[in-house]
């Protein structure tokens, strides 16, 4: 199933607009980032318009999170979006669309919530140290609490990623600002899936596009590189997880948009995909390389670290579990 | 197709057709046929013949192709839906499949009008199958080498050569065969395709054993093998170009159900492990999870490329070779699992009940034939060759 001409004609704007907002926050300061993206209209993509979004499906937000991925953006991109969203007409929702506050997940753990307040530690949340607000998982749904409030502690977490640092939160007796509801997480960390692939996709294209580049200008033994059959195939290769992960997230748009129930399992696939082949493709990028590409100064090992950040955000191991336990359950 | 054969009743198209498969299917298929059923014995060369003659009748086989032809003039998503009914029951593979995906579809696109009358009933009604004489002893991938030669006589073409690895050929009437009317110094050009019946004087067909012990390879000789003209396909120099045209998009028609297939070969891998407590405590514990469900990712994967390229044709897009990408990963990833299912069953202890042992040779044939499969309709090297060079556009250097 095709997307309409109208809806191709939006995603492409969303793209163009994307790419040439993340270019733009290259040299900007997180707040400043928070202010450019917010201009642009992208941090309410899949926010409610009572909220000042657009209230659109996560599609749309899949040329926005390919760009971020591409474009290395240090920024809360994809909980952003799916906070907003998640937060209906709280007012909080408001002030995350526009950039006034920056928010973000904790991926993993799960906090206490009882008698008002929160206690325990939850960590994989991108960027806390910097953001304002943080969503924490509780045992029936998820709080946001303001990172600045009492009871609240922001540690650096030992992670991969560079561009957006994971921290972990210590609660004790912090009280939340809004929560939401068991149902609304579980919607959340769905949608979640999808806009990681996309970010995913976006960064195994841009390293294909960097590794490409490299064998067709640098020459060993005489010859272009990428005159070498042994890394050609490679290139394939790379190519093919890209093209691979590109199917999967259309056929997945196809099916939420028809509302099958297949859908569930095509954005399970699509989160697979994107990480293992993802992940392929930017190591075998980075081989390419040679001993460049072992240098701190490529972007190379900024794609790997964020796509083994988000492939542990997004609990890959538990989401095959999930897979596996279906099949036998399917076939008891 | 004469009306008095055609059990597919006229008008239905999408779900409905869908219904009717799944009903046909239901009623049809001969007992014992289905790999993972009780009672399963492999059919003969007669009882596949009756049973995809009577799939054609039944409109699941020429699906798209025009009524005038013996087609049922649907479309490509009833060809779809016909390939996701077939692909979810244990079916045996077509003993003709040379025919309905390559002859066919060349003939279609680039027969004359009397060819078509001539050439494709036959096929599909399974009096005439077929087999593909393109791969010769010095030109396997590179097709380039070829060596049997063609050289036009008055009314015939005198040909004379030898293909290799030439799949169904004991039993087929007719050979798709690739041969060369130019020097060879041309490479890819002066190659002509001619549609060869095999009764004719100066072919012999030499048996060769595959590895997994059956006889549906051979070698074919053509000793001064005389073709009638109208047998020849297309122009004698462009036999080859329009049918690299036609493979292009056959990579990504053709055995559409293979992910419905694979689905069936998983979900009975996962049944037969439950008939036995050893393999079941296995499939429990935890160990095989990730590989099975990297397995689930793969087959899903798979119907990402097969299904939206349904879609582009439908609507008239060209989809260049993206035929490539779901043949190499698809092949890629039936090995993967041929060996998953290999490594699993093994565990079973001796004496294992009779829905293991009918597994285990399911899966043992699944894992040898499945060496075939990074080979043929393009090995996996080829296939790499061509995302590179016509996906990636990749420079060929200076």
């Amino acid at each position: 199933m095709n997307a309409n001409t109208e809806d191709r004609d939006g995603l492409r704007a969303f793209a163009e607009t994307a790419r040439h907002a993340i270019a733009a926050c290259q040299k900007l300061t997180l707040r400043e980032r928070a202010a450019r993206l917010a201009a642009d209209g992208l941090l309410g993509i899949l926010a409610a318009e009572e909220a000042g979004g657009l209230g659109l499906d996560a599609g749309f937000a899949v040329p926005a999170m390919e760009a971020a991925g591409a474009g290395l953006l240090g920024f809360p991109l994809l909980e952003t979006l799916l906070l907003a969203a998640a937060l209906g007409q709280d007012p909080s929702a408001n002030t995350i669309v526009f950039g006034e506050k920056i928010a973000t997940i904790a991926w993993s753990g799960t906090a206490d919530h009882t008698g008002g307040v929160l206690h325990g530690t939850v960590g994989r949340a991108p960027l806390a140290r910097e953001a304002d607000l943080v969503l924490v998982a509780t045992a029936n749904g998820a709080a946001l609490v303001a990172l600045d409030g009492p009871g609240v502690t922001v540690t650096h977490a030992i992670g991969l990623d560079i561009d957006a640092p994971e921290c972990e939160i210590t609660l004790d007796g912090a009280a939340p600002v809004a929560t939401i509801g068991p149902e609304a997480l579980a919607h959340l960390r769905e949608e979640a899936l999808v806009l990681w692939a996309a970010a995913i996709q976006g960064s195994a294209d841009a390293c294909l596009a960097l590794a490409v580049e490299h064998t067709g200008t640098r020459e060993q033994f005489g010859r272009q590189l990428v005159t070498f059959q042994v890394l050609r195939h490679a290139l394939a290769r790379q190519k093919l997880a890209v093209e691979h992960i590109r199917a999967t997230l259309t056929r997945y748009a196809a099916l939420a948009a028809a509302g099958a129930p297949e859908a569930r399992l095509a954005r399970h696939t699509a989160f697979a995909v994107a990480t293992r082949f993802g992940a392929a493709a930017v190591e075998s990028a980075l081989q390419l390389h040679g001993g460049m590409g072992f240098t701190w100064d490529l972007p190379l090992h900024r794609h790997l670290r964020r796509i083994r950040a988000w492939e542990a955000q997004g609990d890959n191991v538990g989401l095959h579990r999930g897979l596996a336990s279906d099949l036998l359950r399917a076939n008891a | 197709m004469s009306t008095e054969t055609n059990t597919l009743p006229p008008g239905l198209e999408g779900e409905a057709y869908r219904a009717h498969v799944r009903s046909w299917l239901a009623t049809n298929v001969p007992a014992g046929f289905l790999a993972d059923r009780p009672g399963h014995r492999t059919p003969g060369l007669e009882d596949c013949r009756a049973w995809e003659a009577a799939m054609h009748r039944g409109g699941l086989a020429g699906i798209t192709w025009p009524v005038e032809y013996g087609g049922h003039g649907l479309s490509l998503r009833e060809h779809l839906i016909a390939n996701q009914e077939i692909g979810r029951l244990a079916l045996p593979e077509s003993v003709n499949s040379l025919g309905k995906e390559l002859a066919g579809p060349i003939i279609l696109a680039i027969g004359t009008e009397e060819q078509k009358q001539r050439y494709l009933r036959p096929l599909l009604e399974m009096r005439e199958i077929w087999c593909q004489g393109f791969s010769e002893p010095n030109a396997g991938s590179d097709l380039a080498g070829l060596r049997t030669r063609a050289v036009r006589d008055g009314a015939i073409w005198r040909v004379t050569g030898r293909k290799i690895w030439t799949s169904g050929s004991p039993n087929a009437r007719r050979c798709l065969l690739l041969a060369r009317t130019g020097p060879l110094e041309d490479r890819h050009k002066g190659l002509a395709l001619f549609a060869m019946s095999m009764d004719l004087p100066g072919v012999s067909v030499h048996p060769i054993r595959q590895l997994d012990g059956k006889d549906s390879f051979a070698e074919v000789l053509m000793d001064n093998v005389e073709i009638p003209a109208e047998d020849a396909l297309g122009s004698p120099d462009e036999g080859w170009g329009s049918a690299v045209r036609v493979l292009s998009i056959e990579r990504a028609t053709n055995r559409m159900y293979r992910a419905w297939r694979f689905e069936n070969e998983l979900a009975h891998l996962v049944q037969a492990c439950r008939a036995d407590a050893t393999l079941n405590r296995a499939l429990e514990s935890g160990l095989w999870h990730r590989r099975l469900a990297e397995t689930v990712v793969d087959i899903e994967l798979i119907k990402a490329h097969v299904e939206p390229v349904v879609e582009a044709l439908v609507q008239g897009e060209a989809i260049g070779d993206r035929g490539s990408l779901m043949k190499l990963h698809w092949s890629e990833a039936h090995q993967r699992f041929a060996a998953l299912a290999l490594e699993l069953l093994e565990q079973a202890p001796p004496g294992a009940a009779p829905e293991v042992a009918a597994a285990r040779q399911r899966f043992n044939d699944i894992y040898m034939r499945g060496r075939a499969e990074t080979i043929y309709a393009g090995t996996t090297e080829i296939q790499l060759g061509i995302i590179g060079d016509r996906i990636l556009k990749l420079p060929r250097g200076r």
